[in-house]
């Protein structure tokens, strides 16, 4: 009787113990599972990277995800914990929703698994998988996920530089508006006094008889700075070949000789003097940089020039330049988008043209509409910028007073273009 | 010492001395130093065009493409090859006109690339850094709010200065002074800080020199310091002489 009696204690002790410690683990193998673990493709990018994301869970929790391309090798990616907050994917809200009860890691494959770009992209993109499998562990118990895998796509189109495309729509709709405004009416640009200095430097060059230099840089033709100075040589040699003056043109880029070439040809007779054009009227020189600055400078040296213009993209050479032309005692003028070499100019010649005046140039001689226009469409984005800057300053003061930083967020995503 | 190692301080010497020269006056020296740097500068933009742009993309590519009669990817290399020869007809007048497709296709190619690049970096990415600071202003330091708020009316005023379509005339002529003045210090800044880095240069040749002047190199420096101060004071009392001869 005893024994039973001891047995129904025993029993009436140890069963809801053992229920309740099964329970127990239970419900902590469900908070140690992982919740919507996935590998998603990343958006907007060319094939080689995915987003591995999961639910983030409350508890003290440690996160170890391993990665795969073959479900054999394991490589250990990151070690995270659940209060960690990593850095959020830089892509607009647009195509991503960045949230802060999940975490979302990308994942590029060449350079996590070492491979060989070339062969990624022509070859293995096709096939290639990522496996993906998190151990969580939380007060000595660990869990292992099941394996998810994904497939990275490339994709035809960057959609978060989908407000820099609308941006460059809007300005082309603009440039045709004003450009047929253009055409039928003067617009107005104001004095830019280096430019008035052209008629002074061509003039002083015809009477002294001496020749005019102009230096358009060592830029490409795909430099803005390059594209506005050719269109400047084209109105300087149309003054010099109606003043019936000489120029030389002196060039570091084979494309940008060239153009200028025909560019200057062009000017020659549209001023009705193509019989005073000559093919050495431009000169190759080099692509070296300083052998391209050393050659010039002994030119000036030599020729001694009534006047230098120094019109384009400069970097290193524009001092030594313009102190040559300073020192030979030639009228000069300059013009660059550098901003680090401007001071160079400023100090050294007679006239600068800063930044945004070189692109000026071009419309405020010839008065050209196309020109004119697409100065307008420079002034339009000018003001735009005033205007965004102003109010946006004061409504993000508004708003970081009243805390409505996800807006914030979201207009800087509207702005930015990656 | 090796004869090629001196042999080359000699030349780097000389040549450094040469072009040094120009700041005394123009002289041989100087011009045969400017066109052996203009011909090798050229040589070695030949020798780097062929060894990394025409072997590896030009003529690699096309016989692989044949070999394995890939038309496709041929096609690929092919095209823009001929878009670059034919910038070569501008030597023949009468053909010339052919060039112009491979003009036309570069400056359509640069403009295309430049415009939306332009855009973001100068337009969109502007009006972020300099609103950007506001986004989260009262956490700032004091220091912080002063520098966002310099910078803001900073691009603004120079924006104004930069600004075609009006007459600089009342306000706007004072905005836009104000803005000069942004521009000034920054020109000020950047000439002290390039001025700076052309001195760490001039150092470098400096060392140079001293380095070539020494016993192993059998005084390259000496030497041709030596002889260019000859050829000057030879120069002068010789022209002195015709000149004195003449009058």
């Amino acid at each position: 009787m005893r024994n039973k009696l001891l047995i129904l204690i025993v029993f009436l002790f140890t069963v809801p113990s053992i229920y309740g410690a099964n329970k127990t683990s239970k419900n902590e193998l469900q908070k140690l599972e992982i919740k919507n673990f996935e590998v998603l493709d990343f958006p907007s990018d060319r094939g080689d990277s995915v987003i591995v994301v999961w639910d983030k869970e409350n508890s003290d929790m440690n996160y170890e995800l391993y990665l795969s391309t073959n479900e054999t090798n394991w490589v250990k990616f990151k070690e995270i914990k659940s209060e960690d907050k990593p850095e959020p994917i830089s892509l607009p809200f647009w195509v991503w929703e960045n949230t802060e009860n999940r975490f979302a890691f990308p994942v590029n494959l060449v350079k996590v698994f070492g491979l060989e770009e070339d062969k990624y992209f022509n070859e293995d993109i096709k096939n290639i998988n990522l496996y993906a499998k998190i151990k969580s562990v939380s007060k000595n118990k660990s869990f292992k996920s099941q394996i998810v895998n994904g497939k990275p796509h490339g994709n035809w189109f960057r959609k978060e530089r989908i407000n820099n495309f609308v941006l460059v729509l809007l300005i082309t709709v603009i440039f045709f508006v004003v450009v047929s405004h253009a055409k039928k009416r003067d617009l107005f640009i104001r004095k830019i006094p280096g430019l008035d200095a052209i008629d002074e430097a061509v003039g002083r060059a015809t009477e002294m008889g001496k020749p005019v230099i102009y230096v358009p840089g060592i830029g490409g033709m795909s430099s803005i700075s390059t594209i506005a100075s050719v269109f400047i040589l084209g109105e300087v040699s149309k003054k010099i070949a109606q003043y019936d003056s000489t120029i030389k043109v002196p060039h570091y880029d084979p494309i940008v000789y060239t153009v200028a070439k025909e560019t200057v040809k062009q000017s020659y007779i549209e001023a009705e003097r193509p019989d005073s054009y000559r093919d050495d009227i431009n000169v190759y020189v080099t692509s070296d940089q300083f052998a391209y600055a050393a050659a010039i400078d002994g030119m000036i040296t030599r020729e001694k020039p009534a006047a230098c213009f120094y019109m384009g993209y400069f970097m290193a050479e524009s001092l030594l330049l313009a102190e040559v032309g300073a020192s030979s005692g030639a009228i000069q003028i300059a013009g660059t988008d550098v901003d680090h070499q401007l001071p160079f100019f400023v100090t050294a010649c007679d006239y600068t043209l800063i930044g945004e005046e070189l692109y000026a140039a071009g419309a405020y001689i010839s008065k050209e509409p196309m020109l004119v226009s697409a100065l307008k469409i420079q002034d339009f984005g000018k003001l735009l910028f005033i205007i965004l800057a102003t109010v946006l300053s004061i409504t993000f003061l508004i708003m970081s007073k009243t805390g409505n930083i996800d807006m914030i967020g979201k207009i800087l995503d509207i702005l930015r273009v990656k | 010492m090796e004869l090629s190692l001196v042999l080359g301080a000699w030349v780097a010497a000389g040549m450094t001395l040469f072009i040094f020269s120009f700041l005394y006056k123009d002289n041989p020296f100087y011009r045969a130093a400017e066109h052996l740097y203009v011909g090798v500068g050229m040589a070695w933009f030949i020798q780097l065009y062929t060894y990394s742009v025409i072997i590896p993309k030009v003529y690699k590519p096309l016989v692989d493409t044949i070999k394995a009669g890939d038309w496709v990817n041929m096609w690929l290399v092919l095209i823009p090859t001929v878009l670059g020869l034919s910038l070569i007809t501008q030597f023949i007048p009468k053909i010339s006109w052919i060039s112009r497709y491979g003009f036309t296709f570069l400056m359509g190619y640069g403009a295309g690339l430049i415009l939306p690049a332009g855009l973001a970096t100068d337009f969109m990415n502007q009006i972020v850094g300099t609103i950007e600071p506001f986004a989260n202003f009262f956490s700032l330091s004091a220091g912080a709010m002063i520098n966002a708020i310099i910078i803001l009316i900073g691009t603004l005023s120079v924006l104004f200065y930069f600004f075609f379509s009006v007459e600089h005339k009342g306000a706007i002529k004072k905005v836009s002074a104000f803005g000069v003045y942004f521009l000034m210090i920054y020109f000020g800044a950047s000439f002290g800080n390039t001025v700076m880095a052309r001195f760490s240069l001039l150092y470098g040749r400096f060392d140079t020199l001293v380095k070539y002047s020494k016993g192993e190199y059998f005084y390259a420096t000496n030497w041709i310091i030596l002889g260019l101060l000859i050829y000057f004071i030879c120069e002068k009392i010789f022209f002195k002489a015709v000149k004195l001869k003449k009058t």
